[in-house]
């Protein structure tokens, strides 16, 4: 006798739990500062590397990191990228219009900050631009309190 | 090395739906390798598999596979990074002199069964990244594109070329899941945009997959097989894990783990002596970045090299001839599947897609964001 015909069925198992995370001191003090309007990093006292969010180590150099700073609300766009999808729980899918995701690298910042760029048409974005925080008027303390950076 | 140690035997097979389970899969390909090599499960010594808890959907995910491997009352342990990584651990079990053959099978049905792009999704920083909800897989590699290009003042056409010869690579050869006939750079270039300057032929396939690849002892290896293939040389590195500390346009991380790879293959030229390359590029623009990185592209010569068919099948030194990852990535497969297309290379067993001169070979596998972490083997006969 042969195998039995094959028949095919896949069952969805979805997995519906929560986990935890202990967000730590820095990343609490970087969401205080929010609430004034102020971005914050960790200085380095070994490379100088400025870390935005700031956190405890160098990724660099591997020291303690202690002190932090206040950087500027302005900084120049190293990086970008015009998104035409979306991506959200492993599901690619074409984005309602087109939009700008930028690294920002912030006056007194070594490393570079992934957030929207708005205020600009897509096509008109150059890597090198000068932007400025553009923040929400009532700031609570969340990530989206620094809504997104606009060309100077 | 003072042990030598060998590829004896392989298997795979990809495509966008295998229209299998994960254990039917582990279960062909090893019985399918034990077959080829007229062995049984008990002259495996050791054993390593790839999965992913995450992926599979479930924790310790070995245990469900470990039966139709065959590896049940042996000796067993799971890796879940990249397989490259699982192969640099077989022969390491192997160099302990403990053991004279080491299997190493991977498996991801990430075409059919889960979705590759959770995987990076997943990895981000839970009080961060995915606080943000910024970034993910495609938009990082965006960015690690624009930065290499930039860097270089290459035009995005470059971008159309590199993905049209990997797969053009990729239709001829059985073992791919990607196989498009007539392939063109302007067929790439007219494909889906995701995220700029990255369209959908720049990018990998979901796909579902597997390999399984056994390891001998020298001792071994000559009863085994008459066509062995010598590991002669690995390496791993790591960099830092946060995009905006990363120089983008560079892979140190591959750099270093090559030069590891090198200095115990005793290669010094490798530009020179590597007759083949299997590099696991994720995205078109990672081929070149990553062959910098090995020594095995000039600096700010991807376009030159491109251009002059440098790279191809019958070039000076072809760069994945087998279509590499824009053909096919079940992930964390991806890098095992690239050892066993070097040992097609090496054993003038892969056909169509056969480089005329192949004795010494450098495979790469790489894990994270924008590879931040790089696996290397040096191959050869
Ligand atoms: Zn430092």
């Amino acid at each position: 006798m042969g195998a039995p015909e094959e028949t095919y069925f896949t069952p969805v198992v979805p997995m519906d739990f929560t986990y935890n995370y202990r967000v730590g001191p820095y990343i609490t003090r970087y969401l205080d500062g929010f609430k004034d309007k102020k971005i914050l990093g960790s200085r380095c006292p070994g490379c100088g590397l400025v870390a935005v969010p700031p956190r405890k180590y160098c990724g660099v150099c591997n020291k303690v990191m202690e002190e932090m700073v206040e950087v500027g609300q302005e900084g120049t766009l190293e990086n970008f990228t015009v998104g035409h999808v979306t991506i959200e729980k492993g599901r690619l899918a074409p984005a309602e219009a087109p939009y700008v995701l930028g690294l920002v690298k912030l006056e007194e910042a070594t490393s570079a900050l992934l957030a929207r760029v708005g205020g600009i048409a897509p096509s008109e974005v150059r890597t090198g631009m000068k932007v400025k925080a553009v923040w929400k008027d009532e700031a609570a303390g969340d990530y989206d309190d620094l809504d997104h950076f606009e060309p100077v | 090395m003072d042990i030598n140690v060998a590829i004896v035997g392989y298997r795979m097979q990809s495509a966008p739906d295998l229209v299998t389970s994960r254990e039917r899969l582990v279960f062909e390909l090893t019985r399918g390798l034990f077959d080829d090599l007229g062995i049984e499960r008990t002259d495996v010594d050791t054993t390593i598999l790839d999965s992913n808890d995450f992926m599979d959907g479930r924790t310790i995910s070995n245990v469900f596979i470990d039966p139709p491997a065959g590896v049940y009352m042996r000796d067993e342990s799971k890796v879940e990074m990249d397989a490259a990584n699982a192969v640099i651990y077989a022969c390491m079990r192997i160099l302990t002199g403990q053991y004279d053959t080491a299997m190493v099978v991977g498996i991801a049905l990430t075409g059919s069964q889960a979705s590759p792009y959770l995987y990076i999704e997943y990895t981000l920083n839970p009080t961060y990244e995915r606080q943000v909800k910024l970034l993910n897989e495609v938009n990082a590699a965006a960015f690690q594109a624009r930065s290499y290009i930039d860097r270089f003042g290459y035009s995005e056409r470059l971008l159309d070329d590199i993905a049209a010869l990997s797969l053009a690579n990729a239709a001829l050869n059985p073992n791919q899941a990607r196989r498009i006939s007539g392939i063109t750079a302007d067929k790439v270039a007219a494909s889906a945009m995701y995220y700029e300057p990255l369209r959908e032929l720049h990018c990998y396939p979901p796909t579902d997959g597997g390999c399984a690849l056994l390891l001998a002892s020298e001792r071994k290896a000559k009863e085994l097989t008459d066509k062995p293939v010598w590991i002669k040389g690995m390496g791993m590195s790591t960099e830092t894990y946060y995009l905006g500390e990363r120089k983008l346009y560079q892979s140190s991380s591959a750099a270093e783990a090559a030069q590891r790879a090198y200095e115990l293959a005793g290669v010094k030229k490798p530009a020179q002596e590597i007759d083949v390359a299997e590099i696991s590029a994720l995205f078109a623009h990672q081929e070149p970045l990553l062959a910098e990185a090995m020594g095995l592209m000039g600096e700010g010569k991807a376009e030159q090299a491109y251009a002059a068919g440098e790279t191809a099948i019958g070039g000076k030194l072809p760069i994945n001839p087998s279509g590499g990852a824009l053909g096919a990535h079940p992930v964390s497969v991806t890098g095992l599947m690239r050892v066993a297309e070097a040992a097609r290379q090496l054993r003038g067993e892969a056909g169509d897609n056969q480089v005329k001169k192949a004795e010494l070979a450098v495979v790469h596998g790489q894990d994270g964001v924008c590879a931040q972490q790089n696996a290397v083997l040096v191959l050869g006969i």
